[in-house]
């Protein structure tokens, strides 16, 4: 939500084209990301994992409905939205909105340029390995404090950006962040944790089984089919479509 | 020793109990001597989800009230008193107003309450009002099921909701160039009742209803019940919700080409124009006051707009709250005094000139102040209908051009 209001922001008031503000939002969002964890993560470090994940939803939970209050006393409009719009293309009779076809392809390239410095860099690796044994990275010497600080750093500046495309396509509301953040959640177990791919497999499959659910059931059903969907995936296979199993 | 017996066993007492009697006297509450302001309570969501809609009504209250008493006050028992608000943030939240409406009446006695934004916080307000026996008014909240419980102690400003684009279907009928129209509504209380009563009353002129359905609050893909209505090719197409829903419908209606002859959303306000720039020319919605209707006393309401700093084109509700204003000052004036019944009495059967013509209750307190079709025209709401005196009426743009034959 705030890397939706900071876009708008840069186009209201510094007239940005709209699809060049995800370039200030990623590195804004990229530092706010390292001082969110070095200031309010870092200091409810506890011995006990499991203290410590209580502690930090109830940490980022706190602030996400701080900033919504926040920004609901500070915002004037009850919506906000880019108007902007580029025209469909069209091809025998389909239309293909030329703006989400844009998106869709900076997304896929940000899909892939996140996988490979997964897979790739010294950092990438050493995110895997404190996923995978915790104790075994610190043993071999990766420094777990300040990898923790650039993962919640790229994951705030990806959501940011997503949040600079969305408000393009649809009105941005205050309320917004927690719903959305319960609909991608289930697109991130649909896919399987830890998959990139996957989460990326996972969202088109679920937006095409809603969307042809609107199409031919109707769209009052489209929350039950993909909570169907979801419930089906994880019985058939529980570790999520490209998931690995623990 | 007679006289001191007289004295203690009957003067002092005496002494002591007219003193006991001038006491209670001038502290009674209930003494109009006592009086020194009419006292008006409710509560605004400064904060929360509705703070978008009437976040700085504070101050059109505030200035209402100081106009009022620069003008010398309302009379209340053969004299004239100053008008006093007690206003509180009821965060949007429902169980915030009831704690704030309990206090209003059983703390600060207030002497009439007037409503909160929304008629989900009027469902719950009123029925501390009617638990006391407080006069309530109702501003922003136009749900039927609000005066389908019986209250007694409730007035509401504005038409049913089930009504609410009476007007609009009148000048189509009027008109006679529309014949199809399909229906899209977001799944919330407001809408689906608009939505319904809408669906009614476009049968009722002839229409042909060609699509109608109902879409989850949150939906932000509308590609299907596009393809829908494009294949179907409506004259009309209506949209029952708030900005954020519009706003999204709009957009894919751009991107995937939908060309009817009229996009009508019922919440078209600033939060419609501004996120949809150019795009949201040509759509018809609904408004209550747009500037040059002369009306009631316009020229107080465009004073008191211009003291509190409110645009109204921002803040579409504003007209809403001087609709209550209306009520609240005739009825006090009417009554004569704070005295909850015949307060009460007074304003069920006002008939009080407003901005928007004039309104009167039914025997369950439902107002008749309703919306007005407007459209946006160069970036302008224009008033297309009614065309009557008093009205600044423009011309109705139909067909709206296609997109890609938009400048």
């Amino acid at each position: 939500m705030l890397g939706a209001i900071t876009a708008y922001g840069l186009f209201k008031f510094l007239h940005f084209p709209p699809l060049l503000t995800a370039v200030v939002v990623f590195p804004l969002f990229l530092l706010i990301g390292f001082l969110f964890e070095r200031w309010l993560l870092r200091p409810i470090k506890a011995d006990s994992q499991h203290e410590f994940l209580i502690a930090s939803i109830l940490v980022t939970l706190g602030a996400s409905l701080t900033i919504e209050d926040v920004t609901f006393f500070l915002l004037e409009q009850a919506s906000i939205s880019i108007p902007f719009s580029l025209p469909s293309l069209k091809w025998r009779g389909i239309v293909i909105p030329s703006i989400r076809l844009i998106i869709l392809g900076i997304i896929v390239c940000l899909t892939l340029l996140v996988h490979f410095y997964l897979k790739h860099s010294f950092t990438g690796k050493a995110m895997r390995a404190i996923t995978q044994n915790r104790e075994g990275a610190l043993v071999v010497g990766v420094n777990i404090s300040r990898i923790a600080m650039v993962t919640f750093g790229i994951g705030t500046a990806l959501a940011a950006t997503a949040g600079a495309f969305y408000v393009i396509l649809f009105a941005v509301t205050p309320s917004i962040g927690i719903p959305l953040t319960v609909r991608y959640l289930s697109i991130v177990v649909l896919g399987g944790l830890g998959s990139l791919m996957g989460s990326l497999l996972g969202g088109i499959i679920l937006g095409l089984t809603e969307a042809i659910t609107s199409f031919y059931v109707g769209g009052h059903w489209v929350p039950a089919s993909s909570f169907f969907l979801l419930i089906l995936v994880l019985l058939i296979r529980p570790q999520g479509l490209l998931g690995y199993k623990s | 020793m007679v006289k001191r017996k007289l004295w203690t066993y009957w003067i002092n007492p005496l002494i002591i109990g007219i003193i006991h009697l001038i006491l209670l006297f001038i502290n009674s509450e209930n003494l109009v001597l006592a009086r020194d302001a009419i006292l008006i309570g409710g509560t605004i969501s400064e904060t929360g989800t509705f703070n978008t809609d009437v976040g700085p009504f504070r101050k059109l209250m505030e200035s209402w009230a100081a106009m009022i008493n620069e003008r010398g006050g309302l009379p209340v028992d053969g004299q004239k008193l100053p008008v006093k608000f007690i206003l509180y943030d009821d965060k949007s939240d429902r169980d915030t107003v009831l704690k704030f409406y309990e206090k209003l009446v059983t703390e600060d006695k207030v002497d009439l309450l007037i409503g909160p934004y929304s008629s989900f916080l009027t469902l719950a307000a009123s029925t501390v009002a009617e638990r006391h026996g407080v006069p309530f008014v109702a501003v922003e909240a136009n749900s039927p099921k609000i005066y389908e419980r019986g209250f007694k102690w409730i007035v509401g400003v504005l038409a049913p909701a089930t009504i609410w684009s009476e007007h609009y279907f009148n000048m189509i009928q009027a008109e006679g160039k529309a014949k199809s129209i399909a229906f899209i509504s977001e799944d919330i209380v407001h809408a689906r009742e608009v939505y319904e009563g809408a669906i009614k009353k476009a049968e009722e002129i002839g229409l042909k209803v060609l699509f109608k359905e109902i879409a989850p609050s949150k939906t932000v893909d509308f590609s299907a019940p596009i393809a829908k209505m494009k294949e179907l090719d409506p004259d009309i197409v209506y949209i029952s919700s708030f900005h954020p829903f519009a706003v999204a419908f709009m957009k894919q209606a751009k991107e995937l080409d939908l060309n009817p002859r009229e996009f009508h959303p019922i919440h078209h306000g600033i939060g419609f124009l501004s996120a949809l720039g150019k795009d949201a020319e040509y759509a018809v919605g609904e408004s209550y006051w747009v500037p040059g209707i002369q009306k009631g006393d316009a020229k107080f309401f465009e004073e008191l707009l211009k003291r509190s700093g409110i645009d109204v084109g921002e803040w579409p509700w504003a007209g809403i709250r001087m609709g209550a204003f209306d009520v609240i000052k005739a009825g006090i004036e009417k009554a004569g005094t704070l005295e909850p019944a015949k307060l009460m009495n007074a304003l069920k059967t006002l008939s009080v000139e407003t901005i928007t013509g004039t309104l009167r209750f039914d025997e369950k307190g439902v107002g008749t102040m309703n919306t007005i079709p407007t459209q946006i025209q160069n970036g302008k709401y224009v008033l297309i209908w009614p065309k009557e005196e008093g009205m600044p009426t423009g011309e109705h743009w139909y067909p709206t051009p296609k997109w890609s034959e938009r400048r």
